[in-house]
């Protein structure tokens, strides 16, 4: 597509207008989009590179046979209907079962997106957030440690060790009380 | 509180232009994307659907509001006019996305606009919390009590491997980005932004002009925030770009430096011929405008200019865009009717801040 405007370069983003209540979409370069909307298009997301990203992904694997191929795109999500196909269209899930769905392709998918990156690290909700939190807790309190006792600061990486036990035993039987499934 | 507070006033409290280095940083946002168990994400959901998510998350946080010691603002999107929905967006209260819904949502916004919280964007929530100049740590301790109190409430879509579920894979692990918005004028005429923008991508992290794209960002404001979101913690993720934000600040103060060492007069020069098109002009488009208001705010920044708030350009970026353009004249405006009245706001503007400086002097 052409951009409207200056009908010389590609069309690259999208402007929804709002007129009288009716909606129009504008296709602009990126020059004539920034000229003649500064401030209404959402840039957070480029979906056009996203979306490439996805497919060069799947082109990647089209070495395999046809049919595998062919199952693989018709894999659907029971939750919400979505085919890993419209996945890929979109560059967005359909629902969070989506995830369990498509469990085995998303490493790959992932790896391209975060650097290399598979496996979340970070926080989580709930119970299970909060033994993590403990958790890390008690890793920087060991560490506090290791540096009192290389100090020879043993009253304190004793006050320390304390501390850590306490933290641990708060993690075992909080486990017991609530089961994180 | 009204929606009339949030849509009269175009100034919101992280445009104080107060806060670490805020000189160079404007402000800083934290954003976490959040997901409930047993609804579809929002490209997929029915509206019965988004009708109990809205209703359960804004009853969560209506009802926290002692706790969280913050009065929330729910304004429903679909009673809201299209103009008005715009201002919001403007304001960088809620996204076009939100705005352009056809489904049930709404935001959720503190008195001071400095936390709002979208219901059915892209994700059923999105806590934003935004606070001017550098403080990454600050508004994600803000953003984090938000996030306790609507998981003690609510039931998050979380797995185990790939962290907070969300609808953008861009955003699955810590749903979590964090941009500083950043005025960069000194890199920018030195042409050093292009080679930073290089650099900081090979980081894992992106930089964006806010109004507009790339290297040539209207008014010299860019955005810098991070990538990835999985594989890394949350820790990680805000010292990076903590400490990427402080190196393109100390970047910025050299290029400063080295400007008025070497070319003093012809940077003077420039920075008080933008400040005599905004107190004089009679047509402004948005690009000159926001030009302009970037010298303006360089001339003041390393002095050379006195007398003008620092805010100007935080504030003006904001009030010359179209929808609130419109607001104020209270009509619709073509494209010609609004670089007119964007110059003569831009003018009162500062007229206003001389008719304070001669008040003062005379007061003397
Ligand atoms: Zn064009
Ligand atoms: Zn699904």
């Amino acid at each position: 597509m052409i951009c409207e405007n200056c009908k010389q370069r590609p069309a690259k983003v999208t402007v929804t207008q709002v007129h009288n209540g009716e909606h129009f979409e504008r296709h602009y370069c990126e020059v004539c989009a920034n000229s003649l909307h500064p401030f209404y298009v959402e840039y957070k997301q480029d979906p056009l590179s996203l979306h490439q990203l996805l497919s060069n992904w799947f082109s990647q694997t089209e070495q395999q046979p046809m049919q595998q191929k062919q199952q693989k795109n018709t894999i659907a999500c029971d939750e919400c209907g979505w085919s890993i196909q419209r996945f890929l269209d979109e560059g967005k899930f359909g629902c969070a079962n989506c995830y369990n769905s498509f469990r085995p392709q998303l490493p790959n998918v992932f790896k391209r997106l975060h650097n290399g990156n598979m496996k979340h690290i970070g926080k989580a909700p709930g119970a299970l957030g909060e033994k993590i939190a403990i958790k890390k807790r008690i890793e920087a309190i060991r560490s506090q440690m290791k540096d009192a006792i290389d100090t020879e600061s043993f009253e304190e990486a004793a006050k320390l060790r304390d501390e850590a036990r306490d933290l641990e035993s708060q993690l075992s039987t909080g486990g017991d009380q609530t089961d994180v499934n | 509180m009204s929606i009339e507070h949030f849509l009269d006033n175009s100034i919101s409290s992280w445009m104080a232009g107060v806060g670490k280095h805020s000189d160079i940083v404007m402000s800083t946002r934290i954003r976490l994307a959040r997901n409930l168990n047993g609804y579809r994400f929002p490209l997929a959901f029915t509206e019965d659907e988004a009708h109990k998510i809205d209703q359960s998350v804004s009853a969560t946080l209506l009802d926290a509001s002692d706790e969280l010691q913050m009065q929330f603002s729910s304004i429903h999107i679909k009673d809201v006019s299209e103009l008005s929905r715009q201002v919001l967006v403007e304001k960088h209260l809620i996204s076009p996305k939100l705005a352009n819904s056809p489904m049930t949502g709404s935001v959720l916004l503190s008195n001071d606009e400095s936390v709002s919280v979208m219901v059915n964007e892209e994700d059923h929530i999105r806590i934003q919390c935004l606070f001017p100049g550098l403080q990454i740590q600050e508004a994600y301790a803000q953003a984090d009590v938000l996030d306790r109190v609507l998981d003690k409430e609510l039931s998050y879509a979380f797995d185990e491997q790939f962290g907070y579920l969300t609808s953008c894979p861009t955003n699955t692990g810590t749903g979590l980005r964090a941009s500083v918005m950043m005025h960069l004028p000194a890199l920018t005429m030195t042409k050093q932004m292009n080679r930073i923008v290089t650099i900081i991508s090979r980081l894992g992290m992106v930089v964006r002009g806010i109004y507009g794209e790339g290297s040539e960002a209207l008014g010299n404001v860019y955005q810098v925030s991070n990538q990835t979101t999985l594989g890394k913690s949350e820790e990680d993720i805000l010292a990076d770009l903590q400490s990427i934000t402080e190196q393109i600040i100390q970047k910025e103060r050299e290029a400063r430096d080295a400007l008025l060492k070497h070319s003093a007069n012809t940077l003077e020069d420039r920075l008080y011929r933008s400040l005599g098109t905004l107190s004089f002009a009679r047509i402004m488009a948005t690009d000159e405008a926001a030009r302009c208001l970037s010298d303006v705010r360089l001339g003041i920044d390393i002095g050379l200019i006195e007398d003008v708030d620092v805010s100007i350009l935080n504030e003006c970026m904001v009030f010359m865009q179209p929808g609130f353009l419109q607001k104020y004249a209270g009509t619709s405006l073509n494209t010609s009717e609004r670089d007119m009245f964007r110059a003569k706001l831009l003018r009162e503007r500062l007229q206003k801040e001389e008719k304070q400086k001669t008040k003062g002097e005379e007061s003397e």
